[in-house]
């Protein structure tokens, strides 16, 4: 015990590098009595095979603390962020979020973590009742069932929900213009594959009922080899193929399908495709592979998004990843609540953050709102295009319909019993 | 299930063609990891729990050589005396001192590997997945046979693995080295009384095992994505394969590889999201009936 | 608590029983109950949230360390997949919790029961094998286990686990919602785990599993069922392993497929590795070793995996023993003339 407790004290933690220069601007906000430094804790996975997911999620944090902590942090109180690995293990998660709540003194949470994880962070803040925003779980139930929804925890990220309703709307346009009537799908499986597919093919066949599935391939997730699979959509000869494969997944799959020349015989719409993390790495990236926008310096196509991407690169020589933007725009919703409340405490900007717009690289319209109702993100860039071998990948996106997006999104609640 | 497209797929000559080659692909890859895994188990009665990583390295090493020179073959050269090298220091400074004790202990070290050896990949690659591109010169379309698709880079693939397998036997079978081997795998006392440096024959052993998963990672490079950790699943399955094949047997493994493969390659068809599930299952129900495995000697 | 007498009575029919030693397991008594209210004043004294969620995920550890051991140490039966059990507890409390809402000690009864259950079924075809291949055909079906509670998304939630928290309603007075009751609750399940498992251990049972570990041959000749024997012991071990599942869920609230993944299996071992397979109390030592370096390492350093290996390698290789073990061996060089009995559990 004593051992750990020492540790305690030495623990290593992050800390913006301006965050000495930031202390000193932000002395004459202090507020009262209260401590100088408000430490936000980041549960995240930074080793196994999603290591970047916590990675790239850490640096646009880091990077909008600086800034937030340049304009004098929250409230008056500089920014201190510390950040633990959950190696993607959902007790894991747990234990890291408690233990920077009760032993590091964390005031706040921004829940990095993925799927299972994201749901353990629930349960500690639900126990703990401190301020948390989910930014990597894109399961829509996390904030759409009322039974695992807490006044406390937000989610800012994108949401399967949006995306299905938005990628079946566009997938049925092309699809109707191109007369692609047989289907196949490609989807890992575990519960992000599933639903993202079946949700997708839903708001395909609903705006185009012409639409037939004709063949399911189910490869599990982090396969090495898709060769089964593969061959199995070839002899299937469909019209389309929908896969939501993501990062090194998704560029073995496209390594794999390139050498039976699939591109050439199906039009593939695969949904996680315009990410950096994909596009940069796939060498000779097939034309014309349509897919929904995750983060892209070309998408909302505004000078102040293009500026965010390369700041991001010239920092950390890489282009932004999806998490990042979902973990950036975290950021921005705890800085823009933090200033409306004028405070730092958990329970004021949570009820400032719920229905707050801000405006943001990352919104459709330069805007986002924090929907009250179930405390989750939307108006986010969300849109469709076709890619291309070199920079800028996928050089026009069309913009989703968000109206429509939330019209049909409620219509889902209803039918899911969360309404 | 979907009994019935794969009763389809089995009377077209072209599914059977396409689905045949893609069980063959994943198989002998998956041979050159297990024939490593079963030649050091069969002579050092070792379960080298790392042989994963070995992989990994070998895939890592690959793409290194690759983007610095450009040439693929050196690419596969260099990682296999790459990972036969490292298996040699992993094997005279590690795995030595825990022979003969503990199967744990054994297990132990090789569990310590995995872990330092993911987060070097890490620290010296990056975390971001990785993927080297298919060489030009492999960049073609598709050969068609019978109606069925073979790439032809996995003709290639095919080619390098049946050459690599046939080395193996004739080392194994027709060589000095071979004899040694066999013969320490029966009785190291024996050998070691007849003057054979044993030290040296479980080194080479290692060596060649590790030699067999670089090339492996090596082929694998141009078509999988690289990342820390990938060679977990590949450890996974090339156990089950040594297990069906019988621990020790190469022939065994070759057999057991062929037989994975076929299962996911078909099973895909019949049993689209029982894949995993059949492979477990053909596993149990072969240690089950025969706990040593298909070729492995009983206990 | 029916159990161990059971088995007891049965091993009594076998010619090599050792006497049990009554005082020995009234000291066992006096040790764990001073144990356990040293613990509950140190909560008192020193009310840290952290030593509280500390105590409680290593309690869990080390009910189920300590039950592979059972099968490992004493029984030397290697099995691979122990962490079924630990995750088919924890999904199996949860479940019953969620869709019966039950009282906790009636879901903990059922518990035990499926899980006795399953060990019965997956134990009847693994311990036909021995040695290198009972450890991998364990390991087949714990996958088999893992794959079922990924696949059954409906009954499990699949990947993201059992969702929307574990009900903990208060029974007799006890409310394991709040950290101080789950505290207590946790160290007292601990201890009367610990003191069941240790009377089966010193038990004639035990003895005999010692025996079958030792000359199997030998066993079998003198008349003892082998097959039976080892059948109980991997059941005994499977349900307490559940019980740590139970522990792990209530902490967490919630049940996830990793608790039944080869990686919980693999922290088992290394736990009874690090404490020591000779002595009881070895694999409670190595829990709370494993999750002190687990925690300290993952805080530090990011690269915990490189830190942890490095440890690893020198427990393996420069100590090639558990932290225990040196005690024990201390113990015995230090009084010769009333070590017999360590000796006698000592393995090779």
């Amino acid at each position: 015990m004593f051992s750990k407790h020492k540790a305690l004290d030495r623990r290593s933690v992050i800390k913006g590098a301006a965050t000495s220069a930031a202390a000193l601007l932000a002395t004459p906000h202090i507020a009262g009595a209260q401590a100088k430094v408000i430490k936000i804790g980041m549960p995240t996975i930074l080793s196994g095979r999603v290591a970047q997911l916590g990675t790239s999620s850490r640096n646009a944090v880091m990077m909008e603390v600086e800034k937030i902590n340049a304009q004098g942090g929250l409230a008056g109180r500089t920014i201190e962020v510390v950040v633990r690995d959950s190696k993607g293990q959902p007790q894991e998660a747990a234990r890291v979020s408690r233990e920077l709540i009760n032993t590091d003194g964390c005031e706040i949470l921004i829940d990095a973590e993925a799927s299972s994880g994201s749901f353990a962070v629930q349960e500690v803040v639900k126990d703990l009742g401190v301020l948390c925003i989910h930014t990597c779980s894109e399961t829509s139930s996390l904030t759409a069932d009322p039974k695992i929804r807490v006044p406390n925890a937000f989610r800012v990220c994108r949401q399967g929900i949006h995306d299905s309703i938005a990628g079946g709307e566009y997938a049925a346009k092309i699809s109707l213009a191109k007369g692609l009537k047989t289907w196949a799908t490609c989807s890992p499986d575990y519960a992000y594959g599933r639903d993202s597919t079946q949700l997708f093919v839903e708001y395909l066949k609903l705006f185009n009922p012409a639409v037939e599935v004709t063949t399911e391939t189910w490869p599990k997730l982090f396969q090495p080899d898709y060769t089964e699979v593969i061959t199995k959509l070839l002899q299937a000869k469909p019209q389309a193929l929908y896969s939501c494969l993501w990062g090194g997944d998704l560029t073995s799959w496209i390594d794999q399908a390139s050498i039976y020349a699939m591109f050439g015989q199906m039009e593939v719409f695969a949904i996680n495709m315009a990410d950096y993390t994909a596009l940069t790495v796939v060498k000779n990236l097939p034309k014309g592979i349509h897919s929904g926008n995750r983060y892209i310096k070309t998408f909302p196509k505004t000078e102040r998004n293009a500026k965010y991407g390369d700041a991001y690169r010239a920092k950390y020589n890489e282009y932004p990843t999806n998490w990042s933007w979902e973990n950036a725009a975290a950021m921005q919703f705890l800085a823009a609540a933090s200033k409306k409340a004028n405070s730092a405490d958990g329970k004021q900007i949570a009820e400032a953050l719920r229905g707050l717009k801000i405006e943001s690289e990352f919104g459709q319209d330069g805007t986002m709102t924090m929907r009250a109702e179930d405390q989750t993100v939307i108006g986010y860039a969300i849109g469709w295009g076709t890619t291309i071998a070199q920079e800028p990948y996928v050089p026009e996106i069309t913009a989703g319909n968000w109206a429509k997006i939330l019209e049909l999104e409620t219509a889902w609640k209803k039918k899911s019993g969360y309404l | 299930m979907d009994l019935i497209a794969l009763a389809n797929c089995l009377v077209s000559p072209s599914c059977l063609v396409t689905q045949t080659t893609s069980g063959l692909i994943i198989g002998l890859l998956l041979f050159l990891v297990a024939a490593g895994l079963t030649l050091i188990f069969g002579v050092l009665n070792v379960v080298n729990f790392a042989h994963g990583s070995f992989y990994m390295m070998g895939a890592y090493f690959a793409y290194t050589v690759y983007v610095f020179t450009g040439s693929y073959a050196l690419a596969i050269v260099g990682a296999a005396l790459g990972v036969a090298v490292f298996s040699i220091v992993f094997e005279r400074f590690f795995m030595s001192r825990v022979y003969g004790g503990n199967v744990l202990m054994q297990l132990l070290v090789c569990y310590a590997f995995i872990l330092i050896l993911d987060d070097v990949v890490k620290i010296v690659w990056g975390p971001e997945f990785k993927s080297m591109g298919m060489p030009d010169y492999f960049r073609r379309p598709p050969v068609f046979i019978a109606g069925g698709v073979i790439p032809v880079f996995y003709l290639f693939l095919m080619g390098m693995t049946a050459l690599i397998g046939a080395g193996l036997w004739l080392i194994i079978g027709y060589t000095r080295f071979g004899k040694v081997v066999r013969a320490a795998a029966v009785n190291p006392q024996m050998v070691s009384a007849l003057g054979i440096n044993t030290g040296l024959v479980f080194a080479s052993v290692f060596a060649l095992g590790g030699l067999l998963a670089g090339l492996a990672g090596a082929l694998a490079v141009p078509v999988r994505s690289l990342v820390s950790g990938m060679g977990f699943s590949i450890l996974i399955e090339s156990f089950i394969v040594t297990v069906i094949g019988g621990m020790g047997s190469i022939v065994g493994a070759f057999v057991g590889a062929i037989l994975v493969g076929m299962v996911r390659s078909y099973g895909s068809i019949g049993f689209p999201l029982f894949v995993e599930g059949l492979m477990f299952l053909l596993m149990a129900i072969i240690l089950v009936i025969k706990p040593s495995g298909l070729f492995g000697k009983e206990a | 608590m029916s159990k161990p007498t059971a088995h007891t009575n049965r091993a009594a029919d076998t010619p090599s029983r050792p006497p049990i030693g009554r005082a020995s397991l009234q000291r066992d008594i006096i040790i764990a109950g001073v144990a356990v209210a040293a613990l509950i004043l140190l909560r008192v004294i020193w009310p840290s949230p952290a030593i509280t969620d500390f105590t409680i995920r290593v309690a869990a550890y080390a009910i189920f360390a300590t039950s592979l051991n059972l099968l490992v140490g004493y029984a030397g039966m290697v099995s691979f997949g122990h962490g079924m059990f630990f995750g088919f507890g924890a999904y199996c409390f949860g479940l019953v919790m969620q869709r019966l809402a039950l009282p906790i000690p009636i879901a903990i009864l059922i518990t035990i029961t499926a899980t006795a259950a399953l060990a019965l079924v997956v134990g009847a075809i693994c311990i036909r094998l021995k040695d290198i291949y009972f450890s991998f055909i364990t390991l087949a079906f714990q996958m088999l286990i893992y794959s079922l509670i990924v696949a059954w998304v409906p009954l499990t939630g699949g990947d993201q686990g059992l969702q929307g928290g574990i009900p903990r309603p208060s029974f007799l007075g006890i409310n394991l919602a709040t950290p101080l009751h789950l505290y207590i609750f946790a160290i007292v399940m601990l201890a009367l785990s610990l003191l069941v498992m240790r009377h089966i251990a010193e038990s004639s049972f035990g003895y005999t599993l010692r025996m079958i570990r030792d000359n199997m041959e030998r066993a079998s000749f003198l008349g003892i069922n082998v097959y039976l024997v080892r059948l109980i012991a991997f059941m005994v071990a499977g349900v307490f392993a559940s019980l740590g599942g139970v522990v792990m869920a209530l902490f967490v609230s919630g049940a996830y497929p990793e608790f039944s993944n080869w990686t919980m299996s693999g922290e088992g071992i290394f736990m009874i590795m690090m404490g020591g397979i000779s002595t009881f109390i070895g694999p409670t030592a190595g829990a709370i070793i494993l999750s002190l370096l687990n925690d300290v390492v993952t805080r530090r350093t990011e690269h915990h995996g490189l830190a942890l290996g490095i440890v690893i390698l020198v427990f393996a290789l420069g100590l090639k023993k558990g932290v225990t073990d040196f005690a024990a061996d201390w113990w015995r060089a230090s009084g010769d003339s009333k070590g017999g009995k360590q000796a006698a559990e000592a393995r090779p």
